[in-house]
């Protein structure tokens, strides 16, 4: 609970596009993506050890929930410009944002 | 629907069901499987029994009494926005049970996500499917196919459409993927003309659909069925 | 993965009695959920925290299988076929075994 966070809400992150044969829950949609931080979500085992390890010692990291635009995500996005999505990631999956979204 | 019997005789239930129908295929080759797994050891009639019970409370129930009462006590409503898991009790709904420690695809990290009139919320998991069961019981089937899951990420608004749900430009629309341990709930607007109600008057219109964000409450709405809603394939009993 | 899932006909039997699915939009998926699916539903749940078979690994199979060789079963029998399925994969049980206790079951039923 009490771990250090590497980024604090508001930061601009980016989504790691990195290949894994690991059991992971990162959307190949958000790969490579830069959002906003908007929530810290607690301490938990990452989807890579949990998968093997359902007892729940596997390694843990802080979670994060991400906001995206959804123009920035899809380039033929048939809504509107204010339209966003949410979602979660552990924090290596994260790093600070490079450039303004890839896009 | 909780009113039917269980799978363990059949016809038996008192009142309504005394007329003998023909058992389905899939009853018989449920209880087939789960006394096949039981035998083998996989687990216990004692596990089932527990997990079953707990499936037979839950449903969309326990996120109607939440939103309603979070309409009529401002104090509950800022309670259940800083932390859904915790409020949860108060009507009754206990994340951690039926283990202990929640049930393997529900975690106990609960958020509620409030509406306004510049904000829409909507829940899709594009994963698997995962949906706040203890507050909204077993997801519609709709919800856990890939026509769902796909679109609602990418398309959002068309798929809002085909529910009969048209936002307007000025209005955000966010779409919550809940690919990790959160799982969430859309807190509607109470719609006009609900001036006055009980709490209980107020649940009958925060339906499944107003919850998962694909529908609005409105004074004259208590169901999310649509045209009668068709059993598809399957024979009912 | 790859490889051609097996098909056992003592799941592709059932469809005639469950019927075709008929669904065609999203609209129209939406059925009142019988017993024997929330009693399925409990068996997951029980398989899931024996570790016997993942949650999230059973839906991605439902998924896989649900879209292919139980195409053409209405989306509610999903979770009872791929169960099924996978646990015979898995030798748990065989094929054999399954329709006797299936018998043994109707007979049980008959009785009552």
């Amino acid at each position: 609970m009490t771990a250090k966070r590497k980024f604090n809400i508001g930061d601009r992150v980016s989504v790691v596009d990195k290949t894994t044969l690991f059991h992971h829950r990162t959307q190949k949609f958000t790969r490579g993506q830069s959002g906003v931080v908007t929530e810290y979500r607690p301490e938990w085992v990452i989807p890579e050890d949990e998968a093997f390890d359902p007892a729940g010692n596997g390694r843990k990291e802080p979670f994060y929930i991400v906001r995206f635009k959804q123009d920035d995500l899809w380039p033929d996005y048939t809504g509107h410009h204010i339209d966003t999505l949410e979602t979660e990631f552990s924090e290596s999956w994260l790093e600070p944002a490079t450039s303004k979204g890839k896009r | 629907m909780s009113t039917r019997h269980d799978g363990h005789g059949h016809g038996e239930a008192p009142g309504e069901f005394q007329i003998a129908t023909k058992v389905s295929e899939f009853e018989i080759l449920e209880l087939a499987v789960r006394e096949l797994a039981i035998e083998k050891g996989l687990f216990s009639a004692e596990d089932h029994r527990k997990f079953a019970e707990w499936a037979d409370g839950i449903g969309p129930h326990g996120g109607s009494k939440l939103v309603a009462k979070a309409w009529v006590d401002p104090e509950f409503k800022q309670r259940l926005l800083a932390d859904g898991t915790k409020a949860c009790l108060e009507v009754g709904i206990d994340w951690l049970q039926p283990t202990g420690s929640g049930t393997p695809s529900d975690y106990t990290f609960f958020y509620v996500l409030e509406n306004t009139p510049k904000l829409h919320n909507v829940i899709v998991c594009t994963l698997c499917s995962c949906y706040p069961r203890p507050v909204l019981g077993m997801s519609p089937d709709w919800y856990r196919t890939p026509n769902y899951r796909r679109r609602m990420v990418r398309r959002p608004r068309e798929v809002l459409a085909e529910f009969g749900l048209h936002l307007p430009e000025d209005v955000e629309l966010r779409v919550h993927d809940s690919n990790q341990k959160s799982r969430f709930m859309v807190m509607p607007m109470r719609p006009e003309g609900t001036e006055g109600w009980s709490e209980k008057q107020l649940a009958e219109i925060v339906t499944r659909d107003t919850m998962i964000g694909v529908a609005l409450p409105a004074p004259n709405r208590k169901s999310d069925t649509k045209t009668e809603t068709l059993v598809s394939g399957g024979r009912r009993r | 993965m790859s490889a051609a899932p097996t098909t056992y006909d003592v799941l592709m039997d059932t469809l005639s009695d469950i019927g075709e699915r008929t669904d065609a939009g999203m609209g129209c998926l939406e059925h009142e959920p019988a017993v024997w699916e929330s009693r399925m539903q409990a068996t997951c749940e029980a398989l899931s925290s024996h570790g016997v078979l993942d949650n999230l690994e059973r839906r991605l199979a439902e998924d896989r299988l649900g879209e292919s060789v139980y195409a053409r079963f209405p989306v509610q029998t999903r979770s009872t076929l791929v169960v099924t399925h996978l646990l015979m994969d898995q030798k748990v049980f065989t094929e054999e075994e399954l329709r006797k206790r299936i018998e043994v079951v109707r007979d049980r039923f008959a009785e009552e």
